[in-house]
């Protein structure tokens, strides 16, 4: 491949780091950020080297923070008896626009992976469990993804924090609120007539 | 290429691995009973509204249409078939634990019906079963068969003789049982008669053929295998003992 330098190599090279990002998409966003917008490049250096500097994860919640334990896990007005796993903080952020929780949250940054070799290990399941036997959690609600890999995740933590002696549930599934049998797909319909609960006035 | 290879229109199919690809794309591996394990690219299932979101999940039967002729084919279509409930629990590791071998010991673009179908009945199986062992051990030994990597069970290298359930002997995973001959040491794995002829009949009722079968198959597994591990099988390990 030609190129101008081995530093705009270099760059290219470095963008193909971002998720679906290929050296096609790579090039054009160097040639655009040195080109178009060089105030653009230098915002995005400033802010990735911050970012760096100063972001870490919360001692509690595992989610990105500044400070040690972050802003929600210090609140003080939420509910420290409930603890919700989630597999990712847009997950979190998903479940924070429902306005329907006030408990707190553990953000695994992942899910288990066994064809990847994504282990308990990797995910750091014990830092989970530790945080889930702080004394204060009653019940921990497992919202991890309903993909396969999302389920095995739960099934595992599931076992592992009720012989620490916690409650343990899980999200419900079923058909999406407003959702009409008629365009439902099938697999979630098999899935929710599987799981059907007692009708209760 | 043929030009027949470059449209296939409805084959069941299960999806082993997929893999996020570009922006909103997915490469999947999938087991279909007449191509064998092909790759296919699903594109757009990344999206919010795609309708296959959700949809290209391991451990459901599938009927899809693809195109292409290059290595790497391009999914068109896929629709839900049912009849297998999703797995569940520790099920759910050993379907993992299935597929990660059939992504290690079967070549794309090699088809055995036959092995489709053993899959099929396992998958069937773990979500109902109560002891899973014996689906896994089944489903090995199916694998190696239909790959040609597994040596008879029921002769004797040597002699030739049909094995004697009241003997002893050794397996070499190349050649298959051989009449053990007294030496020891920490090479020498025995194996009852017994066991080799119930592992070749699929019966795994008595716990001395389930115990001394997960032996014998983790040897011929590995043998083919080699240096590779088995991250299901390291994961489920680590999980029993945390």
């Amino acid at each position: 491949m030609s190129s101008a330098s081995s530093t705009l190599d270099e760059l290219t090279q470095a963008l193909r780091c971002l998720p679906g990002v290929g050296p096609k998409s790579a090039q054009r966003m160097a040639f655009h950020l040195l080109h178009r917008d060089r105030q653009g490049a230098e915002r995005l250096l400033l802010s990735l080297a911050q970012a760096l500097e100063h972001l870490r994860h919360c001692d509690q919640c595992n989610n990105f923070t500044e400070q040690a334990v972050c802003e929600l896990c210090s609140s003080g007005n939420r509910d420290a008896r409930l603890l919700c796993v989630l597999e990712s903080p847009a997950d979190m952020l998903m479940m924070e626009q429902t306005h329907a929780y006030q408990g707190l949250y553990y953000v695994l940054m992942g899910r288990l992976s066994p064809l990847d070799g994504i282990g308990p290990q990797e995910i750091g399941f014990d830092r989970l469990i530790q945080r889930a036997c702080n004394g204060s959690t009653e019940e921990v609600i497992l919202a991890t993804n309903f993909t396969a890999e999302g389920e095995a995740t739960a099934h595992a933590l599931g076992v592992l924090l009720r012989a620490k002696g916690l409650r343990v549930s899980r999200i419900a599934r079923g058909i999406p609120v407003g959702g009409e049998l008629e365009y439902v797909d099938s697999g979630t319909l098999a899935q929710a007539l599987l799981e059907r609960r007692p009708a209760t006035n | 290429m043929t030009s027949e290879r470059s449209i296939v229109y409805q084959e069941e199919a299960f999806v082993l691995h997929g893999i996020p690809w570009k922006e909103t794309s997915m490469i999947v591996e999938v087991l279909t009973a007449h191509h064998g394990r092909v790759p296919l690219v699903a594109k757009g299932v990344r999206r919010p509204r795609s309708a296959l979101r959700g949809l290209l999940q391991p451990f459901q039967p599938l009927m899809i249409n693809w195109f292409g002729q290059g290595e790497l084919r391009t999914l068109r279509t896929a629709e839900w078939q049912g009849g297998i409930p999703l797995l569940q629990g520790h099920a759910l590791f050993c379907g993992f634990y299935l597929n990660e071998l059939l992504m290690l010991l079967l070549k794309r673009d090699d088809p055995h019906e036959a092995l489709f179908l053993e899959y099929k009945q396992a998958l069937k199986k773990l979500t109902h079963v109560e002891l899973f062992e014996p689906v896994l051990r089944v489903f090995e030994l199916a694998l190696l068969r239909e790959l040609g990597y597994a040596p008879s069970l029921e002769h004797e290298v040597v002699s030739g003789e049909p094995v004697d359930p009241h003997r002893t002997y050794r397996f070499d995973p190349e050649n298959g049982a051989v009449q053990w001959n007294g030496s020891t040491g920490p090479d020498v794995v025995k194996f009852k008669g017994k066991t080799l002829l119930d592992m070749a009949k699929s019966n795994y009722d008595d716990p001395g053929t389930l115990a001394q079968g997960k032996q014998l198959m983790r040897i011929l597994l590995s043998h083919q295998l080699g240096h590779q591990d088995l991250h299901s099988r390291r994961i489920i390990q680590e999980l029993l003992l945390s």
